[in-house]
């Protein structure tokens, strides 16, 4: 145990004593923080991102006039033309388009001149409202009358959901669940990635190095590998440690501060929350309430649990690949079947979202190659003890096969140079004395 | 004797590494595992340092069977170098000694004498990746040697060396032989080994060929040839044959002459003497390990 403490420890601190794992600590938090700003700024200011344009709207039905609904990027305005004016209109008015409407009957044919061929969100917008104004014709022509049009556009529907369950009914919020799913889900996939390919990388450097016989000559293949496995291990938790600490104490700091610097004007936050029906307020109050339904020390604990399993079972594979190889490039065939699985769960974690409880879902979170990342998906959602307990179980079992298939492969590979195994000798090496 | 090897026998998939070797190693000593490439020198020395396991034959460090608390005991320095190349001079040091079973603190004091003997106090704090070649190779010395190993195994340790640093490793193996370590150490070129070894072994195609003392060796090889150079009349005699001869501008005459039997080295001054001959120098050739080498396996051919 000694031996893989002094291992583990010289791996921890070589690296973290490093510029790059400092740089990396500190800058990672606030480049996705600034990241998710950026996105969140443009999520709320969608129209931001796009210029003002006038659209001049040559009505010959006289239907839409004055009838159309600005919108933030949007304005209308409107001038009868002749058949010849809109082009040379164009030109000398600085306008986005002309908008030409004429009519025969009830059939209407839409016209948009423009100097560029305009984009998605500008033909859908124009789009709605040219429907607003048909639409609220017909139904005036019909006798409705207006206030019970809008009252008819205002009404919206959210479903609230509840589990029932063996202690009683939970109140249940798919969105917030899926959330938390995904988040767990793929911090895993990333931990495990990032980390596993570390190992694999120490590995290689042991061995085209030639460290590895000296030091082989006092400790174990197998000491090795696990304080190796550890202690990188440990790097990872403390930088993730490190990073939760930030991202909180950033968060507040920096969504502020980007809101003050893009000049977003709070209220229109509010208001466009109001107009989707749900008030800011009443959606986190909902989002906690929700989060209150979870059982968190559970979901915490296994997240922990599923977090060090997983990483175990994948970075052993990647230490036993890292032994088999010579250089970098060599890996490439070995790490298909390790990291083939691992993207494989991170993808089908949609279809398990939409039916946590299917077979292919309980199975896929039975199997160790993918219930680290198909459990974290699954448990939000709540799932009996048994199938939690045999999935750990599996875990267990399946981390302990990989090290020890792992330690087989990497005691003979560490001192084979030369030429790179194939996937026969690799089997061979299992069952090979020292 | 700190090593005693036993019928040691070991095969790869392949083939046959090492088949029947048996050695003893005698404490104090400076010892060389002589052979071409290929011979079965790593596979043994991985052995020794308990880094692969035989297949059978027996090990004795100090009369005891080899086991994994003698490895504390043994200094290794690997064919193939290298070193963290992200980690200090003395991060490094200190890591290693410690995985030999040192305490930190007890590493920190040692490599003190160290750092003093070969001046690097200011390189302690560099990566390795900073460092030349040649420094390199001396912080890889001290990592084999700072845990005070009672036998230190060097496998080709003058491969790579430059002439100045290869003299300070002979420097230090000596010194290290007075202090009352023992030293294996391999290589395949057999040029150097008689100055410093004072027991051999030579193993060729995975067996021994032949051990012991190195004089001993010489004298059980040597073909009774001396060298002679003088002025004057050419040699000629019943009782020698005479090996080779060449003459240089100023008639001096070099012959190589082998005795007969029953002829001695003083037979052969009387006889020089009688000639009337100016005689400038006399030495007796002894075989190089080399040739000896050559010998040695062109007689284990005959007998099998």
């Amino acid at each position: 145990m000694h031996k893989i403490w002094l291992i583990c420890k010289r791996e921890y601190l070589s690296r973290v004593k490093k510029k790059s794992f400092l740089i990396m600590t500190l800058l990672s938090p606030l480049l996705i923080v600034i990241f998710y700003g950026v996105i969140f700024y443009f999520s709320v200011n969608r129209d931001l991102a796009e210029e003002s344009k006038i659209v001049l709207v040559n009505d010959q039905s006289s239907v839409f006039e004055n009838k159309l609904e600005d919108t933030k990027t949007i304005s209308f305005q409107y001038k009868k033309l002749t058949d010849s004016e809109p082009k040379l209109l164009l030109e000398s008015s600085g306008a986005y388009g002309v908008l030409t409407i004429t009519n025969k009957g009830n059939n209407y044919t839409y016209d948009l001149l423009a100097n560029e061929q305009p984009g998605l969100n500008t033909l859908s917008s124009i789009e709605s409202k040219l429907e607003n104004v048909l639409k609220n014709k017909e139904l005036n022509a019909n006798g409705i009358d207006q206030k019970i049009v809008n009252d008819i556009n205002a009404i919206s529907v959210k479903l609230l959901t509840r589990k029932n369950t063996d202690d009683g009914i939970e109140k249940g919020n798919s969105g917030t669940t899926t959330i938390i799913g995904f988040l767990g889900a793929f911090l895993i996939y990333f931990f495990i990635f990032l980390y596993g390919v570390q190992v694999m990388k120490g590995v290689i450097e042991e061995k085209t190095n030639r460290i590895v016989e000296v030091i082989i000559s006092s400790v174990k293949p197998f000491q090795l590998m696990m304080g190796k496995i550890i202690g990188i291990a440990m790097v990872g938790i403390t930088q993730f440690v490190i990073w939760v600490v930030l991202i909180t104490a950033l968060s507040a700091p920096v969504s502020a501060l980007v809101m003050e610097m893009m000049h977003v004007d709070p209220s229109t936050l509010v208001e466009g929350k109001q107009v989707a029906g749900v008030s800011q307020e009443a959606g986190i109050s909902e989002i906690f309430s929700s989060l209150s339904g979870l059982n968190i020390p559970l979901l915490l604990g296994l997240f922990v649990f599923y977090f060090i399993g997983g990483y175990f079972f994948y970075g052993a594979l990647f230490a036993a690949v890292g032994s088999a190889v010579d250089n970098e490039t060599d890996t490439q065939q070995f790490m298909m079947p390790i990291t083939l699985p691992l993207i494989f769960s991170i993808a089908i974690a949609q279809s398990v979202i939409n039916s946590p409880n299917s077979s292919l879902s309980v199975w896929l979170s039975m199997i160790p190659f993918s219930s680290p990342v198909i459990m974290m998906v699954r448990l939000p959602f709540g799932i009996p003890t048994s199938q939690i307990i045999a999935s750990m179980a599996c875990m267990i079992l399946g981390f302990i096969a990989t090290v020890w298939f792992a330690g087989r492969i990497y005691r003979i590979g560490i001192l084979t140079y030369g030429k790179k195994p194939t996937y026969k000798e690799l089997f061979k090496w299992l069952f090979r004395k020292n | 004797m700190i090593i005693e090897i036993e019928n040691l026998n070991k095969r790869y998939q392949n083939h046959i590494a090492l088949k029947g070797i048996s050695l003893s190693i005698k404490k104090g000593s400076i010892f060389g595992l002589l052979g071409p490439n290929g011979a079965g020198k790593t596979s043994l020395i991985r052995i020794l340092t308990h880094i692969t396991e035989a297949d059978s034959g027996k090990i004795l460090f100090k009369g005891e069977p080899l086991n994994e608390k003698h490895i504390y005991k043994m200094g290794y320095l690997p064919e193939e170098r290298g070193l963290y190349k992200k980690m200090t001079v003395k991060d490094q040091l200190l890591y290693f000694a410690e995985i030999k079973g040192l305490s930190n603190k007890e590493a920190k004091e040692k490599l003190k004498y160290w750092v003093d003997k070969f001046e690097i106090k200011e390189w302690l704090g560099k990566k390795v990746e900073e460092l030349s070649k040649g420094m390199q190779q001396k912080v890889q010395f001290i990592a084999t040697v700072l845990h005070e190993p009672e036998l230190i195994i060097l496998d080709e340790p003058f491969s790579g060396f430059d002439p100045i640093n290869a003299q300070i490793l002979v420097d230090e193996i000596l010194s290290l032989k007075e202090k009352g370590s023992t030293i294996i150490f391999s290589t395949h070129r057999m040029d150097s080994v008689e100055l410093l070894c004072d027991h051999i072994a030579l193993i060729n195609k995975s067996e021994k060929v032949l051990d012991g003392e190195v004089h001993a060796i010489q004298e059980q090889y040597k073909k009774n040839q001396f060298e002679v150079k003088y002025q004057g009349n050419p040699l000629i005699s019943d009782d020698f044959l005479l090996v080779s001869k060449s003459t240089s501008k100023d008639l001096t005459h070099t012959c190589i002459i082998e005795l007969k039997q029953a002829m001695t080295n003083n037979n052969l001054i009387e006889h020089l003497i009688s000639k009337q001959i100016s005689l400038i120098s006399f030495t007796e050739n002894l075989p190089s390990m080399e040739e000896i080498f050559i010998m040695a396996v062109q007689q284990k051919h005959q007998i099998n």
